[in-house]
């Protein structure tokens, strides 16, 4: 299983981000391979607008099955993200990845219904 | 440290006295940021030195190279802002309709166009009144405010927080509930919402909420002039039960408010009786957020 989080940072211990749309980096862990890789979200953080669809977008690309994230895409990114067959896991700021990745092997994250 | 973001949906409701009123009892203990920015106007009573500034860039602009363009006017004929025109026998760029959408960089058959950033205007950096600190932005004429700027704005604040050991980031929100409000919501602990009873009042009310709701942010409301119409009140008071938002406070409509503000002074800076009632619920939405 592959699993995206909003990260202000590139390793375990970075905190998530609360944004979604313009989180600083996407850190996908492969259970499989158990490798880290960090996708720089600088470019999308810096457009004037539709931030959140950008980064769906990426998301989109990436392909993850799970995205553990904090406040949550807003209505459009949303949308996008329906599209996917991906869980979505909220509210999980102020936590480190290394934590919410815990968090959510133990079934203590919060799922976000996107319908 | 917590990040408290007032929000009114509807204009005109107070939110921005209300806000600075925040500020000053919040004092040296929070950092304060507009990201009002379209019509920022929290400056006029916070009396900001402006003692740092930034440039800020947002969006795009094209630009011709004049020593390339063949002025064979496809970008022009082209241009859906009507953004290029011909005068003096040289194409020239209207910076006010040119939308940045780079069409006539991929038309131009010789490359003589490039987007360039374009400057939107001055993130500051100030020491204001009640020994704070505010982070706020002046927009250039024709540029607008985007999620970009919110989220510059509040970033730079966060980070004097963080640096200072402040324990709030107070944000006078934008207005609406476009990109811009999204962004000054994201990452918020807590949002104070002012209304009016007034029938857009709580129209804008329910639109901003559903967007709050989406991220589930805590809320608190406080409706402002509450007696000029009891039975909007009580239909936004019945708003908020449904909604589970704590209702923070009712205040009524006084002279005292335009008063202050001609005066450039926050409410808390009057010897209004409005006083002790902000002081109230600027405790209250301490503890609401702790």
């Amino acid at each position: 299983m592959r699993i995206a989080f909003t990260s202000t940072g590139k390793n375990w211990d970075s905190a998530i981000d609360p944004r979604f749309g313009r989180t600083e980096f996407i850190v996908v862990y492969d259970e499989e391979n158990q490798q880290l890789e960090v996708i720089d979200n600088n470019a999308v953080k810096n457009e004037a607008h539709g931030a959140g669809t950008a980064t769906a977008q990426k998301i989109y690309e990436i392909k993850p099955d799970v995205l553990i994230t904090g406040n949550g895409p807003g209505e459009t990114a949303a949308r996008a993200l329906q599209q996917l067959n991906m869980k979505i896991f909220v509210d999980a700021h102020n936590l480190s990845l290394k934590d919410a990745y815990e968090k959510f092997k133990t079934n203590q994250l919060t799922e976000l219904n996107l319908q | 440290m917590k990040e408290i973001v007032v929000l009114s949906g509807k204009g005109g409701t107070g939110k921005t006295s209300i806000t600075a009123s925040l500020a000053m009892l919040a004092g040296s203990d929070a950092i304060i940021a507009d990201c009002d920015v379209d019509a920022a106007n929290m400056h006029l009573l916070m009396g900001p030195d402006f003692a740092n500034s930034q440039k800020f860039y947002s969006g795009e602009l094209a630009e011709i190279n004049y020593d390339i363009c063949t002025s064979c006017g496809i970008c022009a004929e082209k241009c859906r802002f009507d953004a290029i025109h011909l005068t003096n026998n040289t194409y020239t760029i209207n910076p006010l309709s040119c939308e940045g959408c780079g069409y006539c960089e991929k038309v131009c058959p010789t490359h003589a166009i490039t987007m360039k950033e374009r400057f939107s205007g001055y993130v500051y950096f100030s020491k204001i009144k009640g020994n704070g600190s505010m982070v706020h932005a002046r927009l250039d004429i024709g540029a607008e405010n985007s999620g970009k700027l919110v989220a510059k704005v509040k970033n730079e604040a966060k980070s004097l927080a963080e640096l200072q050991n402040k324990t709030f980031v107070i944000v006078d929100g934008s207005p609406g509930i476009g990109c811009p409000v999204v962004s000054s919501l994201s990452g918020a602990n807590y949002v104070v919402l002012v209304t009016e009873p007034t029938v857009s009042g709580l129209h804008d009310l329910e639109r901003v909420y559903s967007v709050i709701k989406r991220f589930r942010i805590k809320s608190g409301c406080i409706i402002n002039k509450f007696d000029i119409n009891p039975k909007k009140t009580e239909e936004i008071t019945e708003f908020l039960k449904k909604e589970n938002i704590t209702h923070l406070a009712n205040i009524p409509f006084d002279q005292a408010f335009t008063q202050a503000m001609t005066q450039g002074k926050t409410i808390v800076e009057s010897d209004s009786d409005l006083h002790q009632l902000l002081l109230t619920i600027w405790n209250q939405i301490k503890l609401e957020t702790n």
